[in-house]
């Protein structure tokens, strides 16, 4: 220390071992050299590595931006022509090349004279020029995030209200009919008979031809319209959308479509509308078109019968929900139960009395800091490599991270205690037993009770991340709708996710509140 | 009759706490031990009832050593003597009731005791106690909720539950202002006298020392310096002080103080 400092302060006072202008040629050559001949060490290390990560990570850079062409000078120029951000970065990092042969000139000319003033601005420079190459790496892109966020707004305004899909109403469909005949064989079928209470179609004329395809001129195909029809629509649900579909005599059936939309009409409020439409075409077997056939048009219409009753999307989340909740109940409850024999074995005011005792305690410490430096994502996905997918496999998961967590705080809380109140209650003659109820446990059970309400509250939020790689729970539920791109179902378990959260976030603040 | 004779205590780190101390404290006394802060005054009573290990050295008390009792009979021992602590070491989030009763330990069979049954003579005397302290109405509250005072009036409660023969006090009054400092010992003197309770007790003032004891033993670097009477702390000298508490030891007038003291306790 004492020499070191010795040093530092000397430094200035000797001459540079080189003239100024071979210091800056060595450092032309290798930067930071100069420097370092000229007596300033330190900052000559700290260019001479700086540089060389820079160019480092640029060849690393330029090499990914072009990675099929061969030879230098290709390589820079397709990069910089594919990522201009290059071209910036470049230039930067020959004004530092340049400024380190200047400085080297400059110190090795003051070297021995007056203290030297900090290079504050080299390190903002430097700092500077990691920047922007970090930002290369990390393909930040703002402009895409500012031009995007707009087409994301549906499917993110989904998650944040989703409610709409929480209930559903029980659908019915309602359908009027109207028989058609083709071709008209000059008794074509009566119109429908007027029907009480449900919906039924009048169509005029009640016989014609369908829409046929044929060859125009030029080779391609045409479609030669069919007969125009009426359609009226009686006693059908006011205000609710009706779609008019056929069934050819071939008994398939389809949407009706007027040149390629499909046909929707709204009612009146007497259930009444009406409507021109062609009939269509339709590619039908032969057989069909030697004699007289039927043809059924259908006004169909969903409507929503009886009361709003629960969608099932919203009682799945609430199940998953619960599920979470218990798995997080019962990881934190094994967590406690196997992290207490741990937490005596890790507090050092208990083992340190002799060198084994303490050797366990180290050991104890170690495997306890490994487990806990690994996130329980990763033990879920060891989990669920031994015990499938599913609940169990995030159970597990979260009672090693629990365990090493609460081994840790239990330990602490162990460690913190008041060794007066243990004499005192041994004074009195109390054995061991005793000393531990009367002394020790009033002590610890307050710090025991916050800590582990505290891990009860994480492990309920862990347990909706392990669901995302299938430890069962709300999480699992969410990474499925997410693929399915059902954001408003997902949205449903956001929500139930952040409100769990919230209320147990504020009643563990509660209760730890009463024991501390 | 306590006769220590010979008694040293040597620490794992080497320090020497007690260095061969011996002195006899007949029944019914108030002992008072002198010393600076570090001269093995804490060392020397938790010696006596074996919160500290001696290393070497005799501690018969009617007859028994204590310095070699193990296991069952040192808590029989330990039962019968009590002890007060400078800062109290009350279970803070235990309630007060529950602290004094941790008192009654020593005679309670451990399966009860775990499950916080204590006989209904055990909470008789404990209300007894409480009462006898002016401290009743604390009962149920946490030990923590109480002002110094009072917990150092639970310390005593706890240690009169043990129907202790010999009273341990280690600078009962150092964590206390004036006020209470003679409040507290006002209690241990009534102790001394009513019930015949032999106490003995670490103070740094010279005053209280002067005022409640009937002798007096001084330590230094865990040597005994001074043995002296009720007459002879009457009578100390500027001289005698200083081999006890150094040379920068200042005597505190006990008449101002004293007299001050006086007229706020008797108000």
């Amino acid at each position: 220390m004492k020499t070191k400092s010795k040093v530092f302060k000397e430094e200035p006072n000797l001459p540079s071992l080189v003239p100024p202008w071979l210091a800056a040629l060595l450092s032309a050559i290798v930067p930071g050299l100069g420097q370092a001949l000229a007596r300033a060490v330190q900052r000559g290390l700290v260019i001479f590595f700086s540089f060389v990560s820079i160019v480092g990570l640029l060849i690393w850079r330029f090499r990914l931006a072009a990675p099929r062409d061969e030879g230098f000078f290709n390589i820079f120029k397709k990069a910089l022509y594919l990522e201009p951000i290059f071209y910036f970065i470049t230039a930067l990092v020959i004004l530092l090349y340049i400024w380190i042969i200047i400085d080297a000139y400059q110190i090795a000319k003051r070297a021995g004279g007056p203290k030297r003033s900090k290079p504050i601005m080299v390190f903002v420079f430097l700092l500077l020029v990691f920047f922007i190459i970090g930002w290369q790496i990390g393909q930040i892109d703002l402009y895409a995030f500012f031009s995007q966020v707009d087409d994301a707004l549906p499917a993110i305004s989904r998650v944040l209200w989703p409610w709409e899909r929480a209930i559903t109403y029980p659908e019915e469909m309602w359908m009027g009919l109207a028989t058609l005949e083709t071709p008209c064989d000059g008794n074509p079928p009566p119109p429908t008979e007027p029907l009480e209470d449900r919906p039924y179609l009048v169509v005029d004329p009640t016989c014609g031809i369908p829409s046929t395809q044929d060859e125009a001129e030029d080779g391609s195909v045409i479609v030669v319209p069919g007969t125009k029809l009426q359609v009226e629509g009686y006693n059908f649900a006011p205000n609710q959308e009706v779609e008019l579909w056929w069934r050819d005599p071939a008994t398939s059936q389809f949407r009706h479509r007027e040149a390629g939309e499909i046909t929707r009409v709204i009612p009146d409020d007497d259930g009444y509308f009406e409507v021109d439409i062609t009939w269509p075409y339709r590619l039908i077997p032969d057989s069909y078109l030697d004699e007289t056939v039927n043809w059924e048009l259908q006004g169909r219409q969903v409507t929503n019968v009886g009361d709003w009753e629960f969608s099932e999307e919203l009682k799945l989340a609430i199940e998953k929900m619960i599920e979470t909740i218990f798995i997080g109940m019962m990881a934190t409850f094994f967590g406690i139960i196997l992290s207490v024999p741990f937490s005596f074995l890790a507090a050092k005011n208990l083992m340190r009395g002799n060198p084994f005792t303490l050797g366990i305690y180290y050991l104890v410490r170690t495997v306890l800091n490994i487990i806990r430096s690994i996130e329980p994502l990763i033990w879920a996905i060891i989990a669920i490599i031994i015990v499938g997918l599913g609940p169990f496999a995030g159970i597990l998961a979260l009672v090693l991270h629990s365990i090493a967590a609460l081994g840790k705080l239990y330990s602490e809380a162990i460690e913190s205690i008041d060794p007066g109140p243990i004499e005192a209650v041994q004074a009195t003659g109390a054995n061991w037993f005793q000393t531990v109820m009367y002394g020790v446990v009033p002590q610890i059970i307050p710090p025991f009770v916050s800590f582990t309400i505290y891990r009860w509250d994480i492990n309920i939020r862990m347990s909706t991340v392990i669901g995302l790689v299938g430890g069962g729970g709300i999480g699992y539920l969410l990474t499925q709708w997410i693929r399915m791109l059902d954001y408003s179902a997902a949205g449903i378990a956001v929500w139930f996710i952040a409100i769990t959260v919230a209320i147990l976030d504020y009643l563990s603040a509660a209760i730890r509140e009463r024991f501390v | 009759m306590l006769e220590v004779r010979n008694l040293t205590k040597i620490y794992e780190d080497g320090t020497l706490a007690v260095d061969n101390v011996s002195f006899t404290v007949p029944d019914g006394e108030f002992l008072v031990v002198i010393g600076l802060s570090g001269s093995g005054k804490s060392t020397l009573l938790r010696c006596i009832n074996r919160l500290i290990d001696p290393t070497e050295g005799e501690i018969i008390w009617n007859g028994v050593d204590l310095a070699k009792l193990e296991g069952d009979e040192l808590r029989m021992a330990r039962r019968k003597i009590g002890m007060v602590f400078q800062h109290f070491n009350l279970v803070d989030r235990s309630t007060v009731l529950v602290n004094i009763l941790t008192g009654r330990l020593g005679y309670t069979k451990t399966w009860p005791s775990l499950l916080h049954r204590f006989s209904k003579a055990d909470r008789d005397k404990a209300w007894g106690t409480l009462k006898r302290l002016g401290i009743e109405d604390q009962a149920h509250k946490l030990a923590r909720e109480l002002s110094g005072g009072q917990q150092q009036r639970v310390g005593i409660a706890r240690a009169l539950m043990q129907d202790p023969e010999l009273m341990l006090a280690d600078e009962p009054v150092a964590s206390l202002d004036p006020v209470l400092a003679h409040s507290i010992l006002q209690h241990l003197e009534d102790l001394n006298q009513e019930d015949e309770l032999t106490i003995i007790c670490s103070l740094h003032y010279l005053d209280l020392v002067q005022r409640y004891s009937t002798s007096v033993i001084g330590l230094k670097d865990g040597k005994l310096v001074y043995q002296g009477s009720k007459e002879d702390i009457r009578n100390m000298t500027d001289e005698e002080f200083k081999t006890i508490y150094g040379e920068e030891a200042v005597r505190i007038s006990d008449t101002s103080l004293e007299g001050s003291l006086g007229e706020v306790v008797e108000a």
